[in-house]
């Protein structure tokens, strides 16, 4: 049996139009999925129950979208957990990650599931932050997780520059999610409209025995001073000339102009 | 002294990796602004050629040398950095945007409740020794300058081939050796194998050049011709998501969204039509090449130079070309 919490959150779809509005705001199509990488960590703790029996619970901290809970539970997750404050507002990565260790450090949890890092900030903070506050061992970017007995160590593998590397390591631990390690589930219908009218449980703040100032804008160790376009290359230089021209051509741009041969 | 620019120096079987040098040299620079000494810290085993290269690019090398942290996992370094980090009091803290560093930083961040920038493409530093650091967000779509607490160090891992390595520093570093208090019992992690990638070539992250096909390239086996263009260009080689989900092509070759952002000097994308999960993760290469046979393809509104074109023709004409001209130098 395993008691296995999976993070997540709900994050703008890629294709979402997302522009700068002001040095102090952008501006985001309302376009939103739940962060791939977290539905490969929920397909994990699926597999695992699936295999040891034990339960799923998703988890989020979220004031507004409960979208990737409902993608949870629609996937077959046990239970569901809001996280959601008006304090909350403003906090960065390490108060997310506060809030979520503040939850879990009473639960009989042997595993720890969240995405490679949520495609909004793209940080990949929280994860490990909350391993650091539960003061467990955490593996980032795993692409396979072998657990046979959640007594004994479990085996996992992660890329690094030039390999993929092998670590051994006990429960309960935390492990981030890479693409490769399992393609997740596609809801059934019937269980989406189920997870639609699912309750959510909310948690507050105080129920965490956390305050205003561990948390939201107070709390912020790093914060966006001004937001900016990104960098615009300048038009296509289209080559013209018919083949082979058009190869000794570009070879001689990218020597005389590029510069970069 | 404290308020030191420090640098994680990452090695590998005791060779240490570029963008360490890359940061150094970053790191030399601010500290002509802030008048601040520079630091690398070294932790690893059997690393007299490590130190040797790291000499010149900085004025204190922080070592420590032992068995039990021949390999990087996050209890034993922590385990070190936290302390060092604490005495020394450093007022900055970089190291690369690699497995190792996004596994290590964020974990420090939090240890030490300060402040952490991941995946930077861009830093620059006030008098003061206030560090601003440039991110991308939303995978590319925007980007931010991010500003820390007063929390220190102030701490960020940059992408490889962000700055230039400087290669006319002459410092000479002091050696300042910090005994190891590794238990490797205590030790929960244990790295039990490393299956290395099949050959010689730098990580799609570390490369200066990158050339890379998409389905376009019709068969796995067609990858032959991007291997050979790679070799005449001292080039790593990518791919898009679409042939790693068809299985051609290993993940850790993917560029993208879901796979790996490159800011590479040079890169050459043929067959590659530009999604924009493709898209983003190229965003910061100085140089972007496309091919293709679609003239309304969308990477050509992504990139410097671009031919309508069969790949199949131009990747092995471009090889041959490439070939005579480095023979020319």
């Amino acid at each position: 049996m395993m008691e296995i919490y999976v993070l997540v959150k709900q994050v703008p779809d890629p294709e979402a139009m997302i522009k700068v509005k002001s040095d102090s705001e952008l501006e985001i199509e309302n376009k939103y999925f739940t962060n791939f990488f977290d539905e490969i960590a929920i397909e994990t703790g699926l597999k695992l129950r699936e295999k040891l029996g034990g339960k799923v619970t998703v988890l989020t901290v979220d004031n507004k979208r409960v979208d990737a809970l409902r993608r949870g539970i629609a996937m077959s997750a046990d239970d569901a957990i809001q996280i959601t404050d008006p304090a909350l507002e403003g906090s960065d990565q390490f108060a997310i990650a506060r809030a979520l260790a503040a939850y879990l450090k009473d639960k009989p949890f042997d595993l720890i599931l969240a995405g490679r890092q949520a495609m909004d900030d793209d940080s990949g903070i929280v994860g490990p932050a909350v391993a650091e506050l539960l003061g467990i061992p955490h593996v980032n970017t795993i692409t396979s997780l072998e657990i046979d007995d959640p007594k004994k160590e479990v085996r996992v593998m992660r890329e690094v520059e030039g390999g993929k590397e092998i670590l051994s390591c006990p429960l309960p631990a935390l492990f981030t999610c890479q693409k490769g390690l399992n393609n997740p589930r596609i809801p059934q219908v019937m269980n989406v409209m189920k997870a639609m009218k699912a309750q959510i449980k909310k948690v507050n703040l105080a129920a965490l025995g956390l305050s205003a100032v561990d948390v939201g804008g107070q709390a912020v160790k790093i914060k966006v001073q001004k937001y900016l376009a990104p960098p615009k290359r300048p038009p296509v230089k289209m080559i013209k000339e018919d083949f082979p021209e058009n190869v000794k051509a570009l070879v001689k741009l990218l020597k005389e102009e590029a510069k970069v041969i | 002294m404290s308020n030191e620019i420090w640098v994680f120096a990452e090695q590998q079987e005791g060779k240490v990796r570029k963008v360490t040098f890359q940061l150094l040299s970053a790191g030399v620079e601010f500290s002509k602004k802030t008048n601040q000494p520079v630091g690398v810290v070294l932790l690893g085993n059997d690393l007299q050629e490590a130190v040797k290269s790291l000499t010149p690019f900085s004025d204190k090398i922080y070592l420590v040398d032992d068995p039990a942290l021949v390999s990087y996992t996050s209890d034993a370094y922590l385990n070190h950095m936290a302390p060092l980090i604490k005495e020394h009091q450093p007022s900055v803290l970089l190291g690369g945007a690699t497995s190792t560093g996004k596994d290590l930083f964020p974990r420090l961040a939090m240890h030490l409740q300060t402040g952490y920038a991941p995946d930077c493409t861009g830093l620059t530093i006030e008098e003061n020794g206030k560090l601003v650091a440039k991110r991308p967000l939303y995978g590319g779509k925007v980007f931010a300058e991010i500003v820390f607490s007063e929390a220190r160090p102030q701490m960020a891992t940059v992408r490889n081939n962000t700055f230039l390595i400087n290669e006319n520093l002459k410092k000479s570093a002091e050696v300042i050796s910090i005994p190891s208090h590794t238990d490797p019992a205590a030790l929960k992690k244990k790295i039990v194998g490393l299956e290395k990638a099949a050959g010689t070539k730098l990580d799609i992250t570390e490369a200066e050049m990158v050339v890379a096909a998409g389905r376009g390239i019709k068969a796995p086996e067609n990858f032959k011709i991007m291997e050979d263009l790679a070799d005449a260009l001292n080039a790593s080689v990518g791919t898009t998501r679409a042939t790693v989900d068809e299985g051609w092509r290993d993940l850790k070759d993917q560029i993208g969204k879901s796979g790996k952002n490159i800011s590479a000097k040079l890169y050459m994308a043929f067959g590659i039509s530009g999604a924009i999960h493709h898209i983003l993760g190229i965003g910061t290469c100085k140089t972007v090449v496309a091919v293709d046979t679609d003239p309304n393809a969308l990477i050509f509104n992504y990139a410097d130079y671009g031919i309508v074109g069969d790949l199949f023709q131009i990747v092995p004409a471009l090889t041959e070309e490439l070939k005579k001209a480095s023979a020319e130098k």
